[in-house]
């Protein structure tokens, strides 16, 4: 086990050094930097209109989280899990990889952990700016921070773990988890019932405070909250579920490299 | 000697196209060339070898055990791929220091043998420069830097001289007659002979999946030099060149270029037309502009050992 741990641990290192050098990284960066942007201009607005505005964490809560939660961390997400094993296929530099000593399912797990880390780190920083912008007169609403931080980085988390399992199964894998990202996981949340507990938004959503109503709650609208411990149980079992699988199918599978 | 490598009627398909039939064969130490054509199955057999693919049929063993599914292996086999293909956002010194890290060696340990890798190929200087802005002599030096720089006792390589100028694949041919010293196994492919040649004796004849001969490359060379070979040369009077080499045994067939100024040989004996011909210039008898051999490939010499 130490020693699947060490391997685990040394792709990590290779690919947390690599995936920040990546040029995708500086595109995301960038990208995951909008609602920065987004809350600077209603920070002004509110600024320079004198009108009376909703409060920053009604406005964090309700658009910031929005485009994190389900935009920004589902695109992350699908690039950095599906590039997992993709970018070694399409890329050709799968022998590299395959010719070491080292156990295939760690290969596939130090990756994941590597880039989930990087996107993490780019989504924290985003969410810790937009909520300071917002609420920098209300030193108290920091409070609520970490609960949203933690929603986000447990959603790379989960969303990472699967579209990796789409990298190593799947040949057109960005096209299935822009499927189930924008189709299925936007979709089934706003079915009634049981059914909305099919989508792995639905467990995150129920980590958060209720919205207060407003205008613009039913961004965040949620039917029935799930309790918050039997949530954390499902994804963390989704997560598992996936990268066991990932590693089991990258292990098994023959991946032919185009000439 | 105990054999090093070891295949059982290995067969490989794709789909319905054949990649590998019924191959059967074990390698000792020393240097094994794997000759053949453009897609005779040679790249085939290495990635089966290094576990990449799976044998439809058969299977591979090295130092006696399956390849696939023992990772552990590696630390004593390295691989030179044959495709262009890096990580190009790394330095040359990255590339293969991180790699190395995946051997289960040290920082310091994996950075000093990066160094000697690197210098082995003379890409020590270069070291910090992006893999992206490498020419492809230098993108060829450090796929072969990366496979030896663990000291791995078997090192695979697949067609490690393409894109080496003449001086980078001489150095490249010394280093890997030095291994055959340090007993170890090296196994190379190429689709060019006199690269082979210049490397090891002993090859294995590939061509259509299949193996076609295998032993010491003086006999394949035999069989080769007894196929009637074509010449073609490039002279202002091509038919007073073709009379001196009328009454030669060895000449089998003559014939005119349409240009009107080349004249086409076959001949079952190169050396001893070579001979002559050098004989014939240098006594100023025929002037040369140009001499090339049209058949001289390596599939041309397949098709004859199998018949065609």
């Amino acid at each position: 086990m130490t020693e699947y741990l060490d391997s685990v641990r040394r792709v990590f290192s290779v690919f947390w050094r690599l995936g920040r050098k990546a040029r995708r990284t500086k595109f995301f960066f960038l990208f995951s930097q909008l609602p920065v942007a987004v809350a600077l201009v209603i920070r002004l607005n509110a600024m320079f209109s004198g009108r009376t505005s909703p409060t920053g964490l009604y406005l964090f809560t309700n658009i910031i989280m929005f485009f994190y939660l389900q935009m920004i961390i589902l695109v992350l997400a699908l690039f950095y899990g599906t590039s997992v094993v993709s970018e070694e296929v399409e890329g050709r530099t799968l022998p590299y990889l395959t010719t070491r000593p080292l156990p295939k399912s760690a290969i596939v797990l130090g990756k994941y952990a590597a880039y989930t880390g990087i996107a993490a780190g780019m989504t924290s920083l985003g969410v810790v700016l937009s909520f300071l912008l917002l609420n920098f007169d209300r030193p108290a609403a920091a409070l609520a921070l970490p609960t949203y931080l933690g929603v986000l980085v447990f959603g790379l988390v989960s969303y990472g773990a699967l579209f990796t399992l789409f990298g190593s199964a799947l040949k057109r894998s960005i096209f299935f988890g822009l499927l189930f990202s924008f189709g299925w996981e936007n979709v089934i949340q706003y079915f009634p019932g049981s059914t909305q507990r099919l989508a792995i938004v639905h467990y995150l959503k129920s980590f958060l405070p209720a919205p207060p109503a407003g205008r613009f709650a039913f961004l965040t609208f949620r039917l029935e909250p799930t309790p918050p411990g039997l949530s954390v149980l499902i994804l963390g079992l989704v997560t598992l579920a996936c990268l066991a699988l990932a590693g089991l199918v990258f292990s098994k599978k023959e991946y032919i490299l185009e000439d | 000697m105990t054999p090093v490598i070891a295949a059982r009627t290995l067969a490989k398909w794709y789909g319905n196209i054949l990649g590998l039939s019924d191959v059967s064969l074990e390698i000792e130490p020393g240097i094994t060339g794997l000759l053949g054509p453009n897609g005779a199955g040679k790249s085939t057999f290495l990635k089966l070898l290094t576990g990449q693919i799976k044998p439809s049929i058969g299977e591979v063993t090295i130092l006696g055990r399956r390849v696939r599914g023992d990772a552990s292996l590696f630390s004593r086999v390295g691989f030179c791929p044959e495709q262009d293909a890096f990580y190009e956002e790394m330095t040359g010194r990255e590339f293969v220091t991180s790699l190395l890290t995946l051997h289960r060696f040290s920082a310091a340990e994996a950075r000093s043998r990066a160094e000697r890798a690197l210098a082995v190929v003379d890409l020590v200087e270069d070291g910090d420069r992006l893999i992206r802005a490498y020419s492809r002599g230098m993108r060829q030096r450090l796929k072969f830097a990366q496979a030896i720089a663990h000291d791995p006792e078997i090192i695979v390589l697949d067609e490690p001289l393409n894109g080496l100028d003449p001086l980078g694949k001489r150095k490249l041919i010394r280093l890997v007659r030095d291994f055959r010293g340090e007993g170890r196994t090296v196994i190379v492919s190429s689709h060019v002979l006199p690269e082979i040649e210049a490397l090891t004796q002993t090859i294995i004849l590939i061509h259509q999946g299949k193996i076609l001969a295998r032993g010491d490359i003086h006999d394949i060379r035999d069989l080769i030099d007894s196929h009637p070979h074509l010449v073609s040369i490039r002279c202002p009077d091509p038919r007073s060149l073709a009379a001196q080499f009328l009454a030669d045994e060895y000449v089998l067939k003559l014939d005119f270029g349409p240009d009107g100024r080349s004249l086409l040989v076959e001949t079952n004996n190169r050396d001893r037309f070579f001979s002559r011909l050098g004989r014939l210039i240098v006594a100023g008898a025929v002037a040369v502009e140009e001499i090339t051999s049209p058949d001289d490939n390596l599939q041309a010499v397949f098709d004859y050992l199998v018949g065609r």
